[in-house]
């Protein structure tokens, strides 16, 4: 026996797959046991099957660092992550709901602002929003949908309580890599897939198709999809590509785009100018269009905002929707969904402190060194304070910034996130890990990712797991008992296993 | 498709053909020189000559030594139309449409350039030489071959066809622009005689075409028949007549476009009534400017009718 559970150490932190010291959760049960039944040997050359999978499929990020652009290849640790189906279906409608309130939110507030109004959420925090897009002022996009694409940030705590962290509204990627996972862990693990009722992820890139071809502007006809991408240096471009390619729809960028004097838009092909009607557009708001935002932006679309605001277009998600992207905008979502749908949040928020409220704000600057200190429009973990990691000096640093601009500020308890078992250079250790979902909305129906993209620190300790800061990933499980298989199938292919080990030994 | 995809399959031949012309032509041009007398006043300038890079070459370089013009051919990536630099450009394109072109071809176009440029330094010496061009043709020889096998034969691959004619008959010519200027006026008739053949045997072995040219032609080596070969023949791929055909036999694959037909049947109508026993006495340069402005005039209305939409 190659893998010694028993000097896994896992009693610290929640463990995604063991609820103590080789005692695996029920869903983990039949994965544990077989990677039990593996030789080091054989675990290594999993894990060298992974690596070159990954390099031939050509699975790459890229980082600008080193002076110059890099395509990496992207970090992967064989060991799935697994979540218990019934787990599963209450994040997921935990999700929906969140994700149904964004939209009436960002609706409200680009309308009549009910809520402010009613004062469920404050007008200052609106006032100095930097993703709050006047220009967007009485729009209504097809469906009333803004934020047709979410991904949100979902940790799990010490007391094993899922909490959403933040809900990427803007361009959230990381989707592809949910699907190439799965993809280099069926190569690696095949077996397990026989026994194992693991939930498919591959639905994703048809259920995106479907619900871009719903935003058409012109129904019934076959509409002309594309996705827009700033280029090649742009550290999802891999993403970019791939899942143009997954979808049979053009990549685009800027220049290809032309807006007619009709306020269409019209792609440049060796046919003449089509017609475009949907833009799944990878590009920030403020890059779209260097006619109603940046001037100097040569990303954009002359006049694509104003053939989105006629409708003639439809832009995904809609320019404005990261109004509801902002760290401080997060803390009032419990608020909104009771707000908008009248119901309690299935998924509650990690507790946090406003630096704008007075009260808050002296406590946060008291236990700055407990804290976690994030900028209210940051992403990619930058800009942060962690505060039990923090210098003397650093903490000094936030307390100056949080005082010039206390909106721009909100403070978390650190969190004692959840581990998985994970290979790295000195065996198989516990490694925190966070999981990011992708919820696609399209007034009608809502579609959830089975799991997510599992991020994970490879560094021991390590909260971050930005894959630009050195983290990595996992394939992540949904696993059905209910509609299990027999477990004696499971053994009985083990056996064959030890066999086939045996021979060729 | 897209104009920008379209736009970079077509540079994508055109910087292919490009880089290996350049090694071709750097390659026999050394063979050429051992075969002269010592008493020809005939270095390494017309190579220069035949890319067109005078001016950029003056800026870098004071003399026309053969390392300085090697190297700038070869490795300067300041010079824009160096092998480097055109293997760069390719590369750079394919990095944006590597979902028109299947990964083999990225992979091995990155394995000649991380070669070109780890070994181009030590190329600049003869002995070494050799060796590295061939290996950059061969290298470019494998990426055609997978294209043409691999690639779907779609409207993409049209004009990654049409680039790489087009960018063939431009080089061949200035290969016979260059290589057919009197290289012996300083020498007697007496003196010139055993070597009046060599020159058009090199124009020949410039575009790989001595052993075809035999086959074809069966008579011996003579400015008149060589220019016909390199000119008119409608089998041999690096002569103008064929490059322009398959230009032709392409266009009909694409969206209907008059101005291109004009122009390609214009300057083959031009290649094909040339006078060239005439020719190979003189006037051969301003003809071969004819052809270009004609080749220029296609590459414009290639440009018109589908990037510039």
């Amino acid at each position: 026996m190659a893998i010694d559970w028993q000097q896994y150490r896992c009693e610290e932190y929640h463990d995604e797959l063991f609820q103590a010291a080789a005692l695996p959760r029920a869903a983990a049960k039949q994965l544990t046991d077989y990677l039990d039944s593996l030789s080091t040997a054989d675990l290594a050359e999993r894990r060298l099957a992974a690596e070159l999978a990954i390099k031939v499929m050509g699975v790459t990020f890229t980082v600008y660092s080193e002076g110059r652009n890099v395509d990496r290849a992207w970090p992967f640790d064989i060991i799935p992550r697994v979540i218990d189906r019934r787990e599963w279906e209450k994040t997921e409608a935990g999700l929906k709901q969140r994700v149904a309130a964004l939209n009436l939110f960002i609706q409200d507030l680009y309308g009549d602002q009910k809520i402010i109004k009613d004062k469920v959420f404050p007008a200052e925090v609106l006032a100095d929003s930097v993703n709050f897009r006047p220009q967007c002022k009485g729009m209504t996009p097809p469906n009333g949908i803004w934020a047709h694409i979410c991904g949100s940030d979902l940790v799990r705590g010490g007391d094993g309580t899922i909490y959403v962290l933040e809900d990427n509204l803007r361009v959230p990627s990381g989707v592809s890599y949910m699907l190439e996972n799965r993809l280099v862990t069926k190569r690696v693990f095949p077996e397990l897939f026989e026994t194992t009722n693991i939930l498919p992820v591959d639905d994703y890139p048809t259920q995106l198709f479907d619900m871009l071809a719903a935003m058409s502007p012109r129904p019934g006809d076959d509409p002309n999809i594309v996705l827009l991408t700033p280029g090649i240096y742009n550290s999802a471009y891999f993403e970019h590509c791939y899942l143009a390619q997954q979808m049979g729809i053009e990549l685009v960028e800027g220049p290809d785009l032309t807006v007619g004097d009709d306020d269409c838009v019209y792609m440049r092909t060796i046919y003449g100018p089509r017609r475009v009607d949907v833009i799944y557009r990878r590009i920030d708001d403020l890059f779209l269009d260097p006619e109603a935002f940046n001037p100097d932006s040569v990303l954009g679309v002359k006049g694509l905002m104003r053939a989105w605001l006629k409708g003639k277009v439809a832009l995904v998600n809609a320019p404005g929707a990261g109004v509801a992207d902002d760290k401080v905008v997060y803390t009032f979502v419990p608020a909104m969904i009771k707000y908008y749908l009248g119901e309690e949040a299935i998924l509650p928020n990690v507790p946090s402190f406003l630096c704008m409220d007075p009260k808050q704000r002296k406590y946060v600057i008291e236990h700055l060194d407990e804290l976690v200190v994030k900028p209210a429009n940051e992403s990619g973990g930058y800009g942060m304070l962690i505060g039990p990691r923090s210098t003397k000096a650093e903490r000094e640093k936030f307390r100056k910034l949080i005082e010039a601009n206390p909106r721009n500020y909100m403070a978390q308890p650190t969190l004692s996130l959840s581990t998985a078992p994970t290979i790295t250079d000195d065996g198989i250790e516990p490694r925190h890990l966070d999981l990011r979902p992708f919820i696609l909305s399209r007034g009608d129906s809502t579609y959830v990712t089975t799991g997510g993209l599992t991020r994970v620190a490879m560094v021991k300790n390590s909260l971050v797991v930005n894959s630009s800061q050195g983290g990595g990933s996992k394939d992540t499980w949904i696993v059905d008992l209910e509609n299990d298989m027999d477990p004696k199938s499971l053994i009985q292919i083990q056996s064959q296993q030890k066999k086939k080990n045996g021979s060729a030994a | 498709m897209l104009s920008r995809v379209a736009d970079n399959l077509y540079w994508f031949g055109r910087y292919l053909q490009r880089a290996e012309n350049t090694a071709r032509v750097v390659n026999v041009h050394a063979n050429l020189l051992f075969d002269l007398p010592r008493k020809v006043q005939f270095g390494w300038e017309p190579l220069i000559d035949i890319f067109g890079a005078d001016n950029g070459f003056n800026e870098h370089y004071n003399e026309y030594s053969e390392a300085n013009v090697v190297r700038f051919l070869m490795i300067d990536a300041r010079n824009q139309g160096s092998i480097v630099s055109s293997l760069n450009s390719a590369r750079e394109i394919l990095r944006t449409t590597r979902d028109h072109v299947q990964r083999e071809v990225w992979e091995k176009l990155n394995d000649l350039y991380f070669y070109v440029q780890e070994r181009g330094e030590t190329a600049v010496t003869r002995s070494k030489r050799q060796e590295f061009l061939s290996r950059i043709i061969d290298g470019i020889q494998l990426i055609y071959g997978m294209l043409v096998s691999n690639m779907s034969h779609d409207v993409g691959f049209q004009f990654l066809r049409i680039g790489t004619n087009l960018e063939q008959a431009d080089m061949t010519t200035r290969i016979i622009d260059v290589r057919s200027s009197n290289l012996f006026s300083t020498m007697s008739v007496e003196d010139l005689r055993p070597f009046q053949n060599i020159q058009w045997m090199s124009v020949l072995r410039s575009l790989t075409a001595y052993q075809m040219y035999r086959r074809h032609v069966r008579i011996r080596v003579t400015g008149a028949s060589v220019l016909r070969f390199l000119l008119q023949n409608r089998e041999f791929p690096r002569s103008i007549t064929f490059c322009l055909n398959h230009i032709a036999f392409t266009l009909p694959l694409l969206p209907h476009n008059r101005a291109i037909e004009r122009a390609v049947d214009r300057t083959r109508a031009l290649v094909h009534d040339a006078n060239l026993e005439k020719l190979s006495e003189s006037g051969l340069h301003e003809f071969v400017d004819e052809i270009q402005i004609g080749l220029g005039a296609v590459h414009e209305a290639v440009q018109n009718a589908y990037f510039k939409v």
